[in-house]
C-alpha cells in the first residue's frame, strides 16, 4: 500500500455536525411526499388478552379518515422474519412463531399493535385511534424468563411448550466442567439478572412509505441502521414484492444503539398500506410507543459459577441463563444470548473448562434483541463480576486475580491466535498492558490507602474492575452461516474517482452518530493523497449504495472500511496503468505516494487528478484498458476482531445515607489502529455512559400483569452529564492482523466494558466498611445501598 | 433445571458471603395495587347498608363516579372522572355488586375503560356492628391497571386511592350526621 499524508490518525473534526449542529440534518420524519397521510396505531393496553370484536365504524367516519386496517386485512401476509435460526439441544429448530404485521386473534404483550388507522393528517390519525373500538378477554400474563418455563406457566404461543424458543449449550461438556469445578479450591457463585435495558435513541422510529403506481415502485424512507437489510427481509421473506422495485433509504438517523437494526412490522405495514391506499404514509413513535414498542435490551437471569484451584487460577466456569426474548423474535434476537454472548465467556483468562447453558424464552413483554454490545455486555458482566468477587472471597487482589489469570499477549502474526473453549479464535491481545497502563492511571497503591482512610471519616471509597474482550467487526460470512445466521455479514465498499479526482465513496454501512462520513473520507483521502474535502462518503440510499448489511456489531470500519480498502487499491492499480500509459513507462515501475504516481528513480511523474481526468476523456490510453476509474468490492472479513481493554470506575458511598456518586472513571481501551482519534473518544465516552446507565440508573420494570410501570422519562431514569466525573481515556494499540487498516472497531466497547466496573466498585466500598455483600440489584441506586448497609 | 429454579429463589447461606435481597425478579414488587382498610361509623350497619346499595347517594358519595346507571339486577353502567398525577380521564364501563348479604357485605366489581387505559377492581365490602349505633365497614381488594395509565399512573396511585378513600368515608360520615328526611 501506498504512503500515507498523515490524515488516518488525526483527530479531524466531524463533517456531518456541520448540518446536524445548524438544525439541517434530514430525518424521516422531515421528509413529507406529495399526497402524504398519516398513520396512528390502535396498540393493546393489555399484556395478553383474546382480541375480540373490533368496531372501527365510528372512527372511519371521523374527519380526514383515509383506511383502517386491522389483524384480520394483513392475515394472509407473512410475519416479519428472524435473521438467525439457533437449533434446541436435541437438533430441533427454535421455535418460530409467527410475527404478525397487526394481532390475529390474541395480543401477547402491552404496546402489540391491533390495528393502524390513516388520515390525511397526524392529530386525524390519533384522534380516530381512540375511537376504534377493541374488546379484549384478558388472559394469564408471563413476564419473568425463569417463571415461564415452568410447569403451569401461562403460554404465551400454542407452538412453544412451556415458552421455549430453544435450549443450547457451549463449550466443554457439562460433566467435564463439573468435575473440574469439583475439584476447585474455592468456588465462587453468583445468581443475578442482567436486567432489561430500554434504547431510547434520541430520535423515535420514524417511517414514511410510499408507492408510485406509474413505475411499479416502492420508496421507504426509514430510521434504519441496515437499509438494504431492511430492504431484503421486507421484500423477498414479508411482503413478496419485487426487491428491485423496492428502494430503501436511511437518511439522517438520530441514535439507534442497535435498536434500529432489525425489521419492524411497521415497516412492513406502512409499506403495503401505501399500495393499497395509493399515498404514501407516514408514521413516527411517540415516545411512548418507543418504550412500549422499540425492541429492548439484555434481560438475562444467570447463575455463574467460576472455580478456582489454591493459587487463584481458574479452573472452570459453569453458567445457566435464561433469556427473555419477549412475545416474538425480533431479526437478530435468538443470536444475542447464544453466539454473541455464550462464545465471550473465556474472556480474558485461561479457563481451561466452560460450559454455558441458555434456555430462551418467550414472555409477554416487549420483544428483546442487540442493544449497544448485545450479549458481549452479558457476557462482559458475568465473568467480571465473578472475577471480582472471586478475589474479594479469596482475599486476594483483585487486579491480581486477573493477572494470574490472563492469557499471555500474542500479535496473531508470529504467535497464533487465542483458541478459546467456546468457539472463538482471538486474533490478537496485550490483555496485561491495559490493566498496567490503568493501574497505572488510578494510582492503585495508593488508592488503597486512601480507602482506609476514608473508611474512619464516613465515606466509603471503592474501586471496580472489568478487563473486557468482545467479538466484533461482525461478520465472516461461513463462521455465522455454520452458526446460523441467515445472511451473510460482508460488506461493500465502492470508490467513484469523479473526472475531476474528486472521490465519491459509497458505503454499505451506516452512520447514525458514529461519523462515518468523516472517518471513512480520511481512511480514502489518507489512501490516495488527496485532500479530506475532496472525498464524500454517502450512505443509507439503496438506489445509490449497491448493497450493505448496515451498521452494528462495532463493523463499520473493521468491515465496512475493509471494502473500501479493496476499492481503493483496485482504483490505485489501474491508475498505475493509466500513468504508466501517460509516463511511457512500465506499470509495474510506477509507484504511488502523495497523490503522484511516480516512475521510480526518476522525477517523472503524474498527479492522481490528472491520471482520473484521463480516465473519463481516454483519448490517449492503454489499448486493453476500460475508461473509467470506479471500483466496487465485497469485503468478507477472515475472522471477527477482538478489542479489549480495562475499565476501572471508583465510588463514594456515603456511610449514613448511602448516597452512592461515580468519583472517577478510566477507560484504557485497545481498538487497534485507530482513524480518528477523536471519533474513537466520544465512542467511548457515550458507550461508557450506556453503561453506567444501566449499572446506576436504567432499567425496564414490569408489573405481573405485563404492564411496564415505568415506560416515561418520569419514571425510566436516563443518565445525565452531572451523574458522570469526566471520563478518563487512554488507548493501547494492537492491530488487527486480519485486516487491512488494522482495526477493531469501538462502538460498543464502552458499554460491554463499563457496566460491571461500576457494580464491582459498588461491591468493593461495601466490602472496605465490613458489609460483605455479594450482590446488588442493577440499577444500584443510594437506597439499596443504604439498605445493604443496614442488613449486612 | 428445577433444581436451579429451586436454588434460584433461596438465599445461600455461605459463611463468607451473604446476599442480602432475595432474588426476585423486580426491585419493587408493583402488581396490583392493594386496596385495603378499615374504618368506624357512627350509625348501625341498616343504616350504612342502605347508603351503600342506593346508587344515587353512591354518585354523591364516592369521589369520582359521575354517573351510575342500574341496567339489571345489582348491575350498573358507570361512568368515573378520575385525575392520577399527570394522567386524567373519564372512565365509562359497568360496576357489579355480587355475594350480596344484607347488612353485611358484598363483592364489588367494577371494570373501567378509558382513552389512556382500562382499571378494572375487585373489592370485598362488609358491614360488621360495633355496639348498638356504630358498624364498622371493611374493605379489601386490588386494582389493576393497564395502558398509560399503569405506566404513568402507577407511582402515583397508592396515594391519590388514599386520598379517594379518606374523601369517602369523609362523605359517608357528612351523609350520616345529615337529619333523616321524611
Amino acid at each position: 500500500m501506498s504512503t500515507t499524508n498523515g490524515l488516518i490518525g488525526k483527530s479531524v473534526k466531524r463533517v456531518e455536525d456541520n448540518r446536524f449542529i445548524t438544525g439541517k440534518g434530514n430525518y424521516t420524519d422531515d421528509i413529507i411526499l406529495p399526497g402524504q397521510t398519516y398513520a396512528a396505531f390502535v396498540r393493546t393496553p393489555y399484556a395478553h388478552a383474546k382480541i375480540g370484536s373490533i368496531d372501527t365504524a365510528a372512527a372511519l367516519a371521523m374527519p380526514g379518515v383515509v383506511a383502517i386496517y386491522t389483524g384480520a386485512d394483513v392475515a394472509a401476509i407473512n410475519g416479519v422474519p428472524c435473521g438467525w435460526q439457533v437449533n434446541f439441544k436435541n437438533g430441533d429448530t427454535m421455535k418460530e412463531p409467527k410475527h404478525p404485521l397487526l394481532a390475529v386473534g390474541k395480543v401477547r404483550y402491552t404496546g402489540e399493535a391491533v390495528a393502524i388507522v390513516i388520515a390525511g393528517t397526524r392529530e386525524q390519525a390519533c384522534d380516530a385511534a381512540e375511537a376504534v373500538q377493541v374488546e379484549y378477554e384478558e388472559l394469564p400474563v408471563v413476564v419473568n424468563a425463569a417463571e415461564a418455563v415452568k410447569p403451569g406457566a401461562p403460554q404465551v404461543h400454542d407452538e412453544a411448550p412451556n415458552n421455549m424458543c430453544y435450549d443450547w449449550e457451549l463449550g466443554n461438556p457439562k460433566a467435564e466442567v463439573d468435575q473440574a469445578m469439583a475439584t476447585a479450591a474455592h468456588v465462587t457463585m453468583l445468581e443475578f439478572v442482567n436486567q432489561r435495558m430500554i434504547p431510547n435513541a434520541i430520535e423515535p422510529r420514524s417511517y414514511n412509505a410510499s408507492y408510485d403506481a406509474a413505475n411499479g415502485r416502492y420508496t421507504l424512507y426509514t430510521s434504519t441502521q441496515n437499509p438494504h437489510l431492511i430492504r431484503l427481509l421486507m421484500s423477498a421473506f414479508v411482503l413478496g414484492i419485487p426487491e428491485h422495485k423496492v428502494r430503501v433509504v436511511g437518511p439522517d438517523v438520530g441514535g439507534g444503539f442497535g435498536s434500529k437494526i432489525f425489521h419492524y412490522t411497521e415497516e412492513a405495514l406502512l409499506t403495503w398500506a401505501s399500495h393499497k391506499i395509493n399515498r404514501p404514509v407516514k408514521w413516527t413513535a411517540d415516545r411512548r410507543e418507543s418504550f412500549l414498542t422499540d425492541a429492548h435490551g439484555r434481560d438475562h437471569i444467570t447463575k455463574a459459577e467460576m472455580g478456582f484451584d489454591k493459587e487463584g487460577k481458574a479452573v472452570a466456569l459453569r453458567v445457566k441463563t435464561f433469556a427473555n426474548l419477549g412475545a416474538y423474535l425480533s431479526t437478530f434476537s435468538t443470536c444475542v444470548p447464544t453466539y454473541l454472548h455464550g462464545t465471550l465467556l473465556q474472556g480474558l483468562y485461561t479457563t481451561p473448562k466452560i460450559n454455558v447453558d441458555v434456555t430462551a424464552v418467550f414472555t409477554n413483554t416487549t420483544p428483546v434483541d442487540a442493544y449497544r454490545g448485545a450479549g458481549r455486555p452479558e457476557a462482559t458482566y458475568l465473568l467480571e463480576r465473578l472475577m471480582d468477587l472471586a478475589a474479594h472471597e479469596m482475599g486476594i487482589d483483585p487486579a491480581a486475580l486477573r493477572f494470574k489469570n490472563f492469557i499471555p499477549p500474542f500479535d496473531g502474526v508470529n504467535q497464533p491466535g487465542y483458541q478459546t473453549q467456546v468457539a472463538l479464535q482471538y486474533d490478537s491481545g496485550n490483555y496485561e498492558g491495559v490493566l498496567k497502563k490503568g493501574l497505572e492511571m488510578l494510582g492503585y497503591e495508593d488508592f488503597r490507602k486512601r480507602q482506609k482512610e476514608a473508611a474512619q471519616n464516613g465515606k466509603l471509597l471503592g474501586v471496580g474492575f472489568s478487563t473486557y474482550i468482545e467479538a466484533c467487526g461482525i461478520a465472516p460470512s461461513a463462521v455465522v452461516g455454520a452458526l446460523g445466521a441467515r445472511a451473510g455479514l460482508y460488506e461493500v465498499g465502492q470508490v467513484r474517482v469523479q473526472p475531476t479526482g474528486k472521490v465519491s465513496v459509497f458505503t454499505g454501512t451506516h452512520s447514525h452518530g458514529q461519523g462515518h462520513e468523516t472517518t471513512f473520507a480520511q481512511v480514502v483521502a489518507d489512501k490516495l493523497g488527496i485532500a479530506f474535502e475532496d472525498v464524500e462518503v454517502i450512505h443509507g440510499d439503496s438506489d445509490s449504495v449497491a448493497f450493505g448489511m448496515g451498521t452494528c456489531g462495532s463493523r463499520s470500519i473493521a468491515v465496512g472500511g475493509s471494502a473500501i480498502m479493496k476499492s481503493v487499491e483496485k482504483i490505485i492499480e489501474k491508475g498505475k496503468k493509466i500513468a504508466a500509459h501517460k509516463l511511457e513507462a512500465n506499470a509495474e515501475d510506477l509507484e504511488f505516494a502523495g497523490g503522484r504516481f511516480t516512475v521510480k528513480g526518476t522525477n517523472k511523474s503524474v498527479s492522481f487528478a490528472d491520471v482520473a481526468l484521463t480516465a473519463y476523456v481516454p483519448h490517449v490510453y492503454p489499448k486493453d484498458l476500460e475508461p473509467g476509474l470506479d471500483f466496487s468490492s465485497f469485503y468478507d472479513p477472515a475472522n471477527f476482531t477482538y478489542p479489549f481493554g480495562c475499565h476501572i470506575a471508583v465510588v463514594e458511598v456515603d456511610k449514613e445515607t448511602g448516597t452512592l456518586a461515580l468519583r472517577r472513571f478510566i477507560a484504557v481501551d485497545d481498538v487497534g489502529n485507530v482513524i480518528n482519534p477523536m471519533i474513537v473518544e466520544g465512542q467511548i465516552h457515550g458507550g461508557v455512559v450506556q453503561g453506567v446507565g444501566q449499572a446506576l440508573f436504567e432499567g425496564a420494570e414490569y408489573d405481573e400483569n405485563g404492564q411496564l410501570t415505568n415506560g416515561t422519562y418520569m419514571d425510566y431514569c436516563m443518565p445525565r452529564a452531572d451523574n458522570l466525573p469526566m471520563i478518563e481515556t487512554a488507548g493501547q494499540v494492537t492491530p488487527c492482523p486480519h485486516n487491512p487498516l488494522g482495526v477493531k472497531g469501538a462502538g460498543e466497547a464502552g458499554t460491554i466494558g463499563s457496566t460491571p466496573a461500576v457494580v464491582n466498585a459498588v461491591i468493593d466500598a461495601l466490602w472496605s466498611g465490613g458489609h460483605i455483600v455479594k450482590d446488588l440489584r442493577m440499577p444500584i441506586t443510594s437506597e439499596k445501598v443504604w439498605r445493604a448497609m443496614q442488613t449486612a | 433445571m428445577s433444581s436451579f429454579l429451586l436454588s434460584y429463589y433461596t438465599i445461600p447461606t455461605t459463611p463468607k458471603s451473604l446476599l442480602i435481597q432475595p432474588l426476585l425478579y423486580a426491585d419493587h414488587n408493583f402488581s396490583c395495587m392493594q386496596l385495603s382498610g378499615k374504618q368506624v361509623l357512627p350509625a348501625a350497619p341498616p343504616k350504612i347498608w342502605a347508603l351503600l346499595m342506593d346508587p344515587d347517594t353512591l354518585v354523591r358519595l364516592v369521589p369520582g363516579i359521575t354517573n351510575l346507571e342500574k341496567v339489571g339486577d345489582n348491575r350498573f353502567k358507570s361512568v368515573f372522572d378520575i385525575k392520577l398525577g399527570p394522567v386524567r380521564g373519564s372512565f365509562t364501563g359497568n360496576l357489579q355488586l355480587e355475594d350480596i348479604t344484607e347488612n353485611k357485605g358484598y363483592l364489588l366489581k367494577l371494570q373501567q375503560n378509558s382513552k389512556i387505559g382500562n382499571a378494572s377492581a375487585v373489592v370485598k365490602i362488609g358491614l360488621v356492628p360495633v355496639g348498638d349505633s356504630q358498624t364498622e365497614l371493611d374493605f379489601d381488594g386490588d386494582v389493576k391497571l393497564s395502558g398509560l395509565l399503569a405506566s404513568m399512573g402507577q407511582r402515583v396511585i397508592g396515594g391519590v386511592a388514599n386520598t379517594l378513600t379518606k374523601q369517602f368515608f369523609h362523605n359517608l360520615e357528612k351523609e350520616l350526621e345529615k337529619p333523616v328526611s321524611a
